[in-house]
This record gives C-alpha cells, sequence and structure tokens, in this order.
C-alpha cells in the first residue's frame, strides 16, 4: 500500500472526512473511556493521520515519560505499517516523526496559561508551529469546564485543532442529556467531536462510540472497533 | 585452583559524569585492602585515585580507559571494572557491559537521573545486566535520595526500592538505616572503616517502618513465601533477602542504596549488597554461537570441566607487551594450554595468565569459568570469541558505533612523526571507534572518532605517552555520499598504447541498499567475464566507493549488481576489469541520483524552566529537530536530534545563554541527508579546496 491509499482507506475517514488540518481548525475533539482501553492509542491514530496529511501536530503528555510517549508512536506506526503492507515505512515513519513534537509535564507542571506560554514560544521563535495538539493524561476530574473553555480559546486564538482525552469512572453515573458521561457531562457543548470507548465483552473488543461528530449529536454513525491485540481502529464488518 | 562459582561477581560501575565512580571504587578497594590509604581523583597530594592511571586521567579528573580490578569482600571474589562516564568513550562502556553480570549504577543525590544515566541504563538494558543503585553525594547540599529514587522509577523505568533511608543529609550526614535488619548503621574511623550497628534514632522511627512497609510490599511481589509470612506475622531476613535477589536477576527490581564515597559513608553496605544481591557467573543465561552447525544458539555452562570459550573484550598496550582482558564463560584456562581464536581460526599458546588490578597486575597459573582476567602476548582483536580446539563456538558480537568526526594531524618534526605512527598503531588497536589514515591528496594523517573530547584524549595521549607533538586541523565532519535511485551501467575500458592492451566492459546496475554499506552480487551467467576476473571487479566497485564524485567523500549504502560484461583473451587483465568496475561505478553514479549524508547527534540539554525557550531556539538555529520536552517543576530537558556540524563550539553558546545553569550530553543517532542548500555550499568548498590543491 502507498502513504495516499493510507489517508484514504483510514478508518478514521467515517470519523471526519474533511482535512483534519489549518482548513477545518479550530475545532476540539475528545476521547473518553476508563483508565486503560486504549486512549492514547487513538490519539495516537488520530495524530499519525493528521500527520500523514502533511499537518504538524504538538503531542503534550502529562504524568507519561518522553520515551514511552515516542514508543507509542514507533508501535502504532508498525503495526499500521505491518497490517496494510506499506511501502518504504522507514522512509514514511522518518518523514512523518520530523513533524511531531512532544511535550511532556509532570502532573504538577501542566496547567494551560504554561502550555500557552510554551506554544509561544514554539510558535514566535519559528520552532514548531503546530495545526493539531493533542493533550493526553489532563486530569479532568474535578469540575474541567473552565479549563476546558480556556482550552477551546486557546484553539481560537491559535487556529488549531485541539484533541483531548479523559478518564470515566465506573462508579460515577452522571451522564450529560446527549449520553456524555461525567466528569464532561456539563462540558459536552465545547467539543465537536466525542468519541466513547467501550468494552464489548461479548464480541471481544473496545467499541468507539462516537456520540457527536462535526458538532452534531446522534444520528447513524459508522462502526469502530480497536483491535484488541494491537489496538489498531478498524471498521466493524 | 577451583572457585566456588557462586562466591563470584563480575560488576560494572557506571553513571553519569563526576556522580564519583571512581572515588567509590578508591574507597571499595580501601575496605577491601586491597589498597592501604585512600587518595582522591582531584587529591592535593597530587597521587591521584589507584583506577585512574593514566596520567592524563589523573590530571583531569575524568576515567579514560575502564580499568579492572579484583578484590575480595566476606569470602567473595569481585571483579570490578570502572567505566567512563563521558559518552566520547561509550565504547568502554559498551565493552564492559557485555562482559558483566551486574551493574551499580551511581546517581548524585542532587542532580539525580542526568541525561548520561539513562545512556547507561539503556545500555545496561540491550545488554540485560541486573543493576542496584547507589545514590552517592548525600553529604552535598540539595541531596534528596527520595527524589532521585523516584526519578529512577519515572525517566529509567525502573522498579527502585529504598533498601535504606539517610540518616541526617548534607552536612549532618552520619550513616544509614537499613530496611531489612532495621539498625542503624555508623560509619567511624578516620576512614570510615568502623562499622557501627545501633537501634534505629527514635526520631526516624516512624519514618524508617513505614519505608520498610513500602520495601515489603514490593519485594514481597517476587515471593510467596514472603507474602505469606508478611500476612502472618514477622517475615524473616533471609526470605527478604530471597526476594530482593529473586527480583533483581529478574530486572524487574532496583533496590537503592545511598551515602557519601567521598565521605566514607555506606560504601561497606552496597559492598554487602553486591555480595547479596548481584548474580553469579551461574545465574546468567550466557548465548555462543556454534560455528559448525550454521550458528545455532547454544547456552554455555558456565562449567569449569566443560570445554573453553572466552571473550576477548579489551586490547592494551601496556609496558610489558599487549595485553588481553578476557572474560571466561565457560571452562577453564592454564599457563602453557593452547587455544584458537574462532574469527581466524589460528592457534595461540597462553604464556602468561595475570589478574589485573587497575596497572598491576598479579600472575596466576590458571583460572576457571566466570573469571575476568588477562593474556600477554596474544594476537586478536577486540570482540574476539576463543575456544578450546575440539568446539568452534563465537560470542555474539559487540555493537561498535562507527566515528562521526575527524581531524588532521600533522607532526611537528620527524622525531615526532615516527613516535605518532606508534601512538596510533596502538590506539586504533585498543579502540574500535578511534580510527585513523592518511589522505592521499594532501599526504595528512586523518584521526577520527566519537567527538571532540575522544580525539582531544588521544592527542593528548600523544603528546605525553609517545612525545608525538601534532598540530591539529578544525574538526571535521564525516560525511557520506548515497545513491536515492537505481541506474545501469555498461562500460568498457580499452586501452592499446603499444605492448599489451587492456580490455574488459563490466554491465549491470546500482541501487540503494538499506541496511549495511556495499553489497556486491554476480549475476554473471555464460562466462562473459570469466570467473578470475569477478573480483577484480568488486575490487574496482571497492575502490570507488572510498571517494564519492559528488563531493569526494566515502560512499555507502550502494548494491552493484553485474550481469553483463565482455572480454578479450589476450587484452583482459585484473588491472582492466578493475578499470573497467570503476569506469562503470562512476557511469552509474551519475544516474542514480546521489546525495551527502551527514551524522546527526541527539542532543539532551537539561537545565532551569527558565531558559527552555532560549534553549529551544539555540537548537533550532542549528538545524535541530526538536523531539521533545520535559517539564517538571523548575527543571527541564530539552531533547533534539542535531547535525553534528552544527555542534562544534556549542558548549560555549550553551553557557552564556544560560548563565552556565545548563548543562547537554550528545551521542551518534543516525545518517540523514544534508539539506538541499547546505549540501551545495559544501561541495562549493570541495570544489574550492580542490582547485587550490591543483594550484
Amino acid at each position: 500500500m502507498l502513504k495516499e491509499d493510507l489517508i484514504l482507506k483510514n478508518p478514521l475517514r467515517v470519523l471526519s472526512p474533511a482535512d483534519q488540518g489549518k482548513a477545518a481548525a479550530p475545532r476540539m475533539g475528545l476521547v473518553m473511556s476508563r483508565a486503560g482501553l486504549g486512549k492514547t492509542a487513538i490519539l495516537v491514530q488520530i495524530a499519525l493521520d493528521s500527520m500523514l496529511r502533511g499537518n504538524k501536530v504538538l503531542h503534550v503528555s502529562i504524568g507519561q515519560s518522553l520515551e514511552k510517549t515516542k514508543i507509542w508512536y514507533d508501535d502504532i506506526f508498525q503495526d499500521i505499517s505491518r497490517a496494510c503492507n506499506l511501502e518504504r515505512a522507514a522512509e514514511i515513519q522518518e518523514e512523518l516523526m520530523s513533524q511531531r513534537m512532544i511535550m511532556t509535564f509532570n502532573e504538577e507542571s501542566f496547567g494551560v496559561a504554561k502550555l500557552q506560554e510554551r506554544l509561544k514560544d514554539l510558535i514566535d521563535q519559528n520552532i514548531f508551529q503546530p495545526d493539531c495538539l493533542l493533550v493526553d493524561g489532563f486530569d479532568c476530574s474535578i469540575s474541567p469546564e473552565k479549563v476546558l473553555v480556556q482550552i477551546r480559546d486557546l484553539a481560537k486564538k491559535l487556529n488549531i485543532n485541539i484533541w483531548i482525552s479523559a478518564v470515566c469512572h465506573r462508579n460515577d453515573d452522571r451522564v450529560s442529556k446527549s449520553g456524555v458521561p461525567a466528569p464532561c457531562h456539563e462540558a459536552d457543548a465545547l467539543f465537536d467531536t466525542i468519541i466513547l470507548l467501550q468494552p464489548d465483552a461479548e464480541k471481544k473488543c473496545i467499541a468507539l462510540n462516537i456520540m457527536k461528530r462535526d458538532g452534531e449529536v446522534g444520528g447513524s454513525r459508522p462502526s469502530l472497533i480497536l483491535d484488541p491485540s494491537t489496538l489498531l481502529i478498524i471498521e466493524k464488518c | 585452583m577451583q572457585k566456588d562459582l557462586s562466591k563470584v561477581r563480575n560488576i560494572g560501575i557506571s553513571a553519569h559524569i563526576d556522580s564519583g565512580k571512581t572515588t567509590l571504587t578508591e574507597r571499595i578497594l580501601f575496605y577491601t585492602d586491597r589498597i592501604h590509604a585512600i587518595h582522591e581523583v582531584r587529591g592535593k597530594d597530587g597521587v591521584g585515585a589507584k583506577m585512574d592511571s593514566m596520567e592524563l586521567e589523573k590530571e583531569r579528573g575524568i576515567t579514560i580507559q575502564s580499568a579492572a580490578t579484583y578484590c575480595s569482600w566476606k569470602d567473595h571474589s569481585i571483579n570490578i571494572i570502572d567505566t567512563p562516564g563521558h559518552v566520547d568513550f561509550t565504547i568502554e562502556v559498551e565493552r564492559a557491559l557485555r562482559v558483566l553480570d551486574g551493574a551499580v549504577l551511581i546517581l548524585c543525590s542532587v542532580g539525580g537521573v542526568q541525561s548520561q544515566s539513562i545512556t547507561v541504563n539503556r545500555q545496561m538494558s540491550r545488554y540485560k545486566v541486573p543493576r542496584v543503585v547507589f545514590i552517592n553525594k548525600c553529604d552535598r547540599t540539595g541531596a534528596n535520595p527520595e527524589r532521585v529514587a523516584n526519578q529512577v522509577r519515572d525517566k529509567l523505568g525502573l522498579n527502585a526500592v529504598m533498601m535504606q533511608i539517610p540518616i541526617g543529609l548534607e552536612g549532618d550526614l552520619e550513616g544509614v538505616v537499613d530496611l531489612v535488619t532495621m539498625k542503624a548503621i555508623y560509619f567511624d574511623g578516620d576512614n570510615g572503616e568502623k562499622i557501627r550497628e545501633e537501634e534505629i534514632p527514635a526520631h526516624l522511627l516512624d519514618e524508617a517502618t513505614g519505608k520498610r512497609e513500602e520495601m515489603l510490599d514490593a519485594v514481597s511481589m517476587f515471593s510467596d513465601e514472603l507474602m505469606e509470612a508478611i500476612l502472618e506475622g514477622e517475615p524473616t531476613e533471609k526470605m527478604i533477602k530471597d526476594a530482593i535477589l529473586k527480583g533483581t536477576l529478574a530486572l524487574e527490581l532496583a533496590p537503592v542504596f545511598m551515602g557519601s564515597a567521598y565521605k566514607n559513608r555506606g560504601v561497606q553496605c552496597l559492598l554487602d549488597a553486591i555480595t547479596m544481591y548481584m548474580p553469579n557467573p551461574m545465574d546468567i543465561r550466557n548465548i555462543a554461537l556454534d560455528l559448525r552447525n550454521e550458528e545455532q544458539e547454544l547456552v554455555l555452562t558456565s562449567k569449569s570441566e566443560d570445554p573453553l570459550v572466552c571473550l576477548a573484550f579489551k586490547l592494551e598496550d601496556g609496558r610489558y607487551g599487549q595485553l588481553t582482558y578476557i572474560r571466561i564463560y565457560q571452562g577453564h584456562l592454564k599457563k602453557g594450554d593452547t587455544i584458537i581464536n574462532s574469527r581466524t581460526g589460528k592457534k595461540v599458546k597462553i604464556g602468561r595468565l595475570v589478574r589485573m588490578h587497575a596497572d598491576e597486575m598479579e600472575e596466576i597459573d590458571e583460572s576457571g569459568a566466570g573469571d575476568i582476567v588477562a593474556l600477554f602476548g596474544v594476537d586478536c582483536a577486540s570482540g574476539d570469541t576463543f575456544t578450546s580446539s575440539d568446539i568452534s563456538y563465537s560470542m555474539s558480537s559487540m555493537h561498535v558505533p562507527n566515528p562521526v568526526i575527524s581531524l588532521a594531524i600533522i607532526p611537528v618534526d620527524n622525531k615526532s612523526q615516527g613516535n605518532m605512527s606508534k601512538a596510533l598503531n596502538r590506539f586504533t588497536k585498543e579502540d574500535p571507534t578511534f580510527r585513523t589514515y592518511v589522505d592521499h591528496e594532501t599526504n595528512e594523517t586523518i584521526v577520527s572518532g566519537m567527538g571532540e573530547l575522544h580525539l582531544d584524549v588521544y592527542i593528548e595521549r600523544m603528546k605525553r605517552e609517545y612525545g608525538a607533538e601534532v598540530k591539529v586541523g578544525a574538526p571535521q565532519v564525516a560525511y557520506r555520499e548515497t545513491i536515492t535511485q537505481r541506474a545501469e551501467f555498461n562500460y568498457s575500458h580499452k586501452k592499446q598504447t603499444g605492448g599489451s592492451g587492456q580490455f574488459g566492459r563490466v554491465g549491470g546496475y546500482m541501487e540503494p541498499l538499506a541496511e549495511g554499506e556495499y553489497e556486491f552480487v554476480d549475476n554473471i551467467v555464460g562466462g562473459v567475464i570469466p570467473r578470475e576476473f569477478i573480483s577484480s571487479c568488486d575490487k574496482g566497485f571497492r575502490k570507488s566507493l572510498e571517494k564519492g564524485s559528488l563531493a569526494e567523500f566515502p560512499v555507502s549504502g550502494v548494491r552493484c549488481v553485474i550481469n553483463d560484461g565482455a572480454y578479450h583473451a589476450v587484452d583482459s587483465s585484473d588491472i582492466a576489469f578493475q578499470l573497467a568496475a570503476i569506469g562503470a561505478f562512476k557511469e552509474g553514479y551519475k544516474k542514480a541520483h546521489p546525495v551527502l549524508m551527514e551524522p546527526i547527534m541527539k542532543v539532551a540539554v537539561e537545565g532551569p524552566t527558565e531558559f527552555q525557550g532560549g534553549i529551544m531556539g539555540s537548537l533550532n538555529q542549528r538545524r535541530g529537530i526538536i523531539i521533545g520536552t520535559l517539564e517538571e517543576g523548575e527543571y527541564t530537558a530539552v531533547e533534539a536530534e542535531v547535525p553534528l556540524s552544527e555542534m562544534f563550539g556549542y558548549s560555549t553558546v550553551l553557557r552564556s545563554l544560560t548563565q552556565g545553569k545548563a548543562e547537554f550530553t550528545m551521542e551518534f543517532s543516525d545518517y540523514k541527508q544534508v539539506p538541499r542548500n547546505v549540501a551545495e555550499n559544501l561541495i562549493e568548498e570541495m570544489r574550492k579546496k580542490k582547485k587550490e590543491q591543483g594550484k
């Protein structure tokens, strides 16, 4: 398979057929699930898709080391290239990695103001101009609305797309009208796209429940699942 | 002499620059009665530490060569390799790790896990070396062993578990509390040689009890027996120690000890830990390849009665001739034995067998599996395997990086010229990452190595040890050329100038080779090029690789395939086909879109957060690609990939940019294509240089 086919046939196309680059910005997406179901794997695949289409991605990882985040990208890319029998994989991987930058913070050091300051450094000095920003590991547990509004403002101000991951808990049954679970149940209006990961015990896989797409709630949704062995997104047959 | 192998330890000591490796080794030698006085690395007495035997090492206060030494502690024999901390000497670290069974990772209690610690840890993981952590310099202002232990968990990904807590810190460091025995340990006497065990001071009792519980929680994962004992009541000391050993050997636990080697605190406890928690040679699974059986993997037995297998991991041209350090994996070795070098197949007779102690040696008659000893007068390369004559095994080879930087050196007078060749001859044999050649066009001697400091040290050594004064040119980056697409060639070499003529035609194609430097494929059928001239074609191509036609840098990553040709019964010869291949290479190379490649370094800069923007800017200006940043409170680290050619003089820039508060390390990462504008400038420069030489 060639790089172009990989972009066209990517199951993520059903999630957002349009280019995720500057043209679509500013958009904000949310990936939610209980701990350990594959949020980072989804974010990395969104990032890789964006990078394949020529966009620059800044991956902000909170509480995870630089090395581990890099390994996520290497592993997922290798799995994709193996699964699709990608030609010139090593070359493409090298090209993609120059479009990615990782910023890691420990939990105590992270704040939206600080992130904004760092982004300003990168953009003003022309070090890295991201088209897409991923925030993984952000603690949404205590009323996150205020911070999410700040992040939304940041996306608008910089005209970039932002994806955030959030953990929901089994014992917290609060949900929004559209079914978005706590702790983001009161902030669902801020997001254009919301994906909820749910284990499907019967089929022994993890389903991607697309609760909101391009600002629309409900409607018929294509079915995507995570392959339990590789954590790659695939279309449910 | 049959030794009890369970009481042998082969360990290495590695860490970041200036974490105190050599100082710690000095204390170990003192407490194990190998030396009778302690000399400091930068001590006022001018003697220097025992392990830093080279004059230059003493002067600069850094360890350049790893010296091997041997000591005994509580009826255990310990072979220690002291390894250099600077990344330019990384081959020494790699070699040491290859032959060691366990390692002590030293960290500074203030600096914590620094970039070089990460490199060393990665190397240890590559060779699956179990490790214990020693947090040194607990007497320094700002010491915080707990923070460092957390860093070991976060940054190195090791399951670090504190086995001790300090009694006092910084200037008040008195000793440590052992969480296994729950005793306070103090170090009395002028050199801390008298150990005094007491009850835990009342103010530390709660903390010690809490930490012991944490330790037991972590350790009990490795022993059901211990877990049951904890649930039922008080576990025994032996159960805890067995579980720690089990976890450490499985590389799933890194016990953490602490102290201050300089202030003589905690070293003896570390020695106890080495005997208790580091593997003996039988605990480690060593693999060899059976050369007589299609390189099938075999597990070596560690038994002295089995056939001999040993690995030469370091060569040294010392005062008494060439010395070869070997690690015996299986079997035993006696003076007068004949052994076989499995690479060359040559027989070697063992004349003298010695045990090394820094630069002094002890003659021994025989040695067995698990030991590290040295041989005299054996001609071999480092990384060679020696076996007894009835088997032919090879140990897997060691990872040797290619040099990335070179310098022209010019001797100042005739005497220096002779001495310089002697010195270069010795250095290249000892260190595979240090290479030398003569540039035929400029007639200059070029030395190449892993970094500026690496070459700097050899040039100093040339001057001091051999009296060879040399003038040094500006450092040059080792650029390379490669091709990016397949191209055909079909070249005839004809020469008719009286006497016998020359004729040969070579046809085929060249294509990029993803892995490896060069490959020659012979697809000739029907004898259009006679057998005897096939190797001439290979030779011709190899000659062409020495200098590419783009900018005269060596060419790599090329597969040359020949599938057509012609010969003449009288005029074809070896030289004719060599020249035909050279012509064919030139013809194909032009069409194959050659490009320039440059060494890219992985650079890590660490410093206060306030300078993060500036640091990133400085790397960006140097054509660097920022891979990532890390922020933890007031501390930040930036990781980037930067071309080596842009890194000259970076230390000065960084110092002025950050008021000297940031530091950086770099290591070779990969070769990458030079951007077009830079490549054009380089090619232009080469043209000018050539023109000037022509004049």
